[in-house]
Parts: C-alpha cells; sequence; structure tokens
C-alpha cells in the first residue's frame, strides 16, 4: 500500500526535485543556459529573415523597366531635397560646435549610425519586441536607442553574437522622459496600450495642466534627451487625449503612434561614440 | 542519447519554431498566437515521466530563452503542468486523438492565465492588456483546435519512425 502511494507522489516529488534544482542552480549555469538556448535558435530566426528578403528580392525582379524608370526619377528629386537638407546639417552642426566652444557647453553625445534588419516580430498583450540581425559583431551595446524614419523604436535590452534584442517603445517595460513639442518641461511616457487587432498606443503622464490635446488638434511629443539614452527632438508620438489626473495636480493621457511600428523590416541602431 | 526524449523535443521544437514564424506575420494584425498547452500536451500523456519530462523541460528552456520573461518561468509552468497531466492520465483514454486535442486546449488556458497573471503585475492599463489577452487566447484556442490533430499524428509517427512502441512506453511509470 505504502509503495503504491509513493507511484502516485512519485511525478509531484519529480517536480518538487525540478523546482528545487532550478532555484539552487548557480546564476551563472543559468546564463549559460540561456544564452545557449537563445543562439541555437538564432540561426532559425535569421534564415527565416534571409528568406523573406530572398522572396521580397524576387517580387520587386517581376517590376517592369517602366516602374522601374519611373522610381528611379522619383528617387532623383527626394535625393536633390535630402542633398540640400544634409548642407544645411551641416552648417548648424558647425554653428552648435562653435557656440559650445564659445559658451565652454557639454557637447552633446555623437551617435554612430547602424542599420539592420528586422528578423523577428515578437508582440503580445504581454510584451513587444523586434529581434534585428546585428549584435556584438557590429559593436551594438545594450541600452543603445533604436530609431526609424517615424522616429523612436525603442531600445536594445540584450546583445547575443550576430542578433540583438529591442524593447519596442509599445512595450509597458518601456518608459521614457519626453517633452510636448516646443515646451522645455518634462513628461512621463510609457508603452502598453496595445489592443487586439489595432494599432499600438502609449500612455502620457506628469502633463502640466495648462496643455489640451485632442484627436483633432493633437502634440506631438519628443525624447527629451534626459537620461542620455535617446538624442532630444525625435518623435515619439502624437498626444490625442489628455484628462486631469487623480491628483489634480497633472493631467494624463493616451499617446497615438505611428502604424508603421508594428509593420518594421528596418530599423537603425545609435551606437554612442566615446567622446574625445 | 534516448531517443523517445530527442525525438519528442525536436517535433515540438519544430512546432515551437513555426509558431515564432506565425507570430511574426501577425504582429501587424495585432494579434498573437500562444500555445504553450500543445506544446506540453503529447508527452505526459504518452511517454514515462523521465523521457517525457525531459522533453518538456529542454522546450521550457527553448520558449524561455526568446522570450522576455525571468528564465525559468515557462520551465516551471510547464513541468508543472506536464506533472499534472501524468498524474491524471490513467482517467482517460489517453490515445485517443480528439482527447489529445481536449488536454491541449485545458491546458494552454490554464497556462495563458498562469502566465498572464505572472506578467501583468503593475501593467499599466491591465483593463486594456486583459482585453487584448482575452482575444489572443480565442485565437490561440482556435489554431490548437485546427493544428492538435495534425501535430499529435506527427509525434506519433516521428516516434514510431525512431521504433519507439507507444503502446510499451505509456506503461512506463517512471
Amino acid at each position: 500500500m505504502p509503495s503504491k502511494r509513493f507511484d502516485r507522489a512519485r511525478p509531484f516529488i519529480a517536480l518538487g526535485a525540478v523546482v528545487l534544482a532550478w532555484i539552487l542552480l548557480p546564476v551563472v549555469v543559468k546564463s549559460f543556459l540561456q544564452v545557449s538556448f537563445f543562439e541555437l535558435q538564432a540561426p532559425i530566426q535569421t534564415t527565416a529573415s534571409y528568406a523573406r528578403d530572398l522572396q521580397e528580392y524576387w517580387a520587386e525582379r517581376t517590376h517592369s523597366k517602366n516602374d522601374l524608370i519611373e522610381a528611379g526619377r522619383e528617387l532623383r528629386h527626394v535625393y536633390a531635397g535630402y542633398e540640400f537638407q544634409a548642407q544645411q546639417t551641416e552648417a548648424l552642426r558647425a554653428e552648435i560646435s562653435r557656440l559650445e566652444q564659445l559658451l565652454r557647453l557639454p557637447s552633446n553625445p555623437h551617435y554612430r549610425y547602424e542599420p539592420a534588419r528586422v528578423a523577428r516580430r515578437d508582440f503580445s498583450g504581454w510584451w513587444q519586441q523586434l529581434v534585428i540581425r546585428k549584435g556584438a559583431d557590429f559593436g551594438i551595446p545594450a541600452g543603445a536607442p533604436v530609431i526609424y524614419a517615424g522616429g523612436v523604436v525603442g531600445r536594445v535590452r540584450e546583445v547575443h553574437a550576430y542578433t540583438a534584442v529591442v524593447d519596442l517603445v509599445t512595450s509597458p517595460s518601456v518608459r521614457l522622459a519626453a517633452n510636448i513639442e516646443e515646451d522645455s518641461r518634462p513628461v512621463s511616457y510609457q508603452g502598453g496600450l496595445n489592443p487586439a487587432l489595432r494599432p499600438a498606443r502609449g500612455i502620457v503622464e506628469y502633463v502640466p495642466p495648462d496643455f489640451f490635446a485632442s484627436a483633432k488638434n493633437p502634440k506631438r511629443l519628443v525624447t527629451s534627451g534626459l537620461g542620455g539614452v535617446f538624442p532630444p527632438g525625435l518623435t515619439i508620438g502624437y498626444i490625442t487625449q489628455l484628462d486631469a489626473s487623480t491628483d489634480g495636480l497633472f493631467k494624463s493621457g493616451e499617446v497615438s503612434l505611428d502604424p508603421r511600428l508594428s509593420e518594421l523590416a528596418e530599423v537603425t541602431v545609435l551606437v554612442p561614440l566615446q567622446s574625445e | 542519447m534516448d531517443r523517445r526524449w530527442l525525438i519528442t523535443f525536436a517535433t515540438t521544437f519544430l512546432l515551437w519554431s513555426a509558431l515564432v514564424q506565425i507570430n511574426h506575420y501577425l504582429a501587424p494584425h495585432g494579434a498573437y498566437l500562444f500555445a504553450g498547452g500543445l506544446l506540453v500536451a503529447f508527452a505526459p500523456l504518452r511517454l514515462g515521466l523521465r523521457n517525457g519530462l525531459i522533453a518538456t523541460l529542454l522546450i521550457g528552456l527553448a520558449v524561455d530563452a526568446l522570450e522576455p520573461v525571468p528564465f525559468g518561468t515557462h520551465l516551471v509552468l510547464f513541468a508543472a503542468m506536464h506533472v499534472i497531466l501524468f498524474h491524471l492520465r490513467t482517467r482517460f483514454p489517453r490515445e485517443e486523438p480528439i482527447f489529445g486535442v481536449v488536454v491541449a486546449l485545458l491546458a494552454n488556458l490554464a497556462l495563458f492565465l498562469g502566465l498572464s497573471f505572472v506578467l501583468l503585475g503593475g501593467h499599466p492599463a491591465s483593463g486594456v492588456a486583459w482585453a487584448r489577452l482575452f482575444v489572443d487566447l480565442l485565437w490561440s484556442q482556435l489554431f490548437i483546435v485546427v493544428v492538435a490533430p495534425w501535430f499529435i499524428a506527427f509525434q506519433e509517427r516521428a516516434l514510431e519512425l525512431g521504433r519507439v512502441d507507444l503502446v510499451e512506453e505509456s506503461r512506463v511509470t517512471f
């Protein structure tokens, strides 16, 4: 009889042993296991990503020559515009540098731009993350800001041999110091409003009570540069709703984010350069 | 190396890798599939405790490595689910594919809710998050209803090809 009872309890004893062994396992072993299991799966993710790139390439090969000539013409117009803007940016940079020297101000951090393809999107109600196809092999550090044409994408959380994991700005774990455009007072942004079958939104808090925003009159929310991770002035989203918070001192509301965030195929990692 | 847990882990890992790719394509549409119940259902119903648990622990580690949860969360949840299913398996016709589907659905529901309670603490908008999770759960259960019969048959066939006697295996208690 006791033997039969022991047989019935055996699975639970095994579970207890597994849980106990896991708790007692040194952190080094756990980290080794985590890295090993990630790197084991990394080739699958990157191969699938390269296969998608190849698929896209062959799809684009089907375009007619007329389409390509038309696209080339449009690109030339865009390029001319950007060339002019690049000259203006260069002049402004020189002016900033001159003023920094004149006023003995500490210079803004400089970045190297590292474009990277997205290998995997993983957007659930629990988390929102991307895996990009560049990692330690391109000198990408953990914590580096990630941007795209529309503004902020997120922050690098983990760096692996040739991939990196990015926490998206829509993730509830991402909090940023921000400014409302043309105002220097800091507000707080946090991701986390990810409804089903609709674009993600964010939450803005500690907004001064003299601000008003609505869907018809949205306010642009930009990075403040505080904290030193993101350079100032990058678009996070547009505040479309503001209500008085429970304490009555500030306002809080919703931030509409760019729908392109959920379809990203390429991003740029800002790798901080060592200051001289 | 034992073929039984190796084949079971390899087939489950294949499903997990496919699921990762499906979720990549679903991301722009605001949908997400979770199929932890399907990953964990076959081994406790058809294999002995040791081989089944090894396969389950390995797949738990594979999931933990990719997802932003404390490392070991899926491992412990999957192991607990494995043990519960193993304990209850003698009371039901576990060789029936339809029973496998029902077990996968119930296990998925339990794991999904367990994971949600673990991960949603301190969420800035838990109301919106629960609404999203409810819709994701619906999609996930539908996915399991469609995929589970094929996946269970696939695992059975893979073990047969590996010369594993499933009738003999299901009598093994440890």
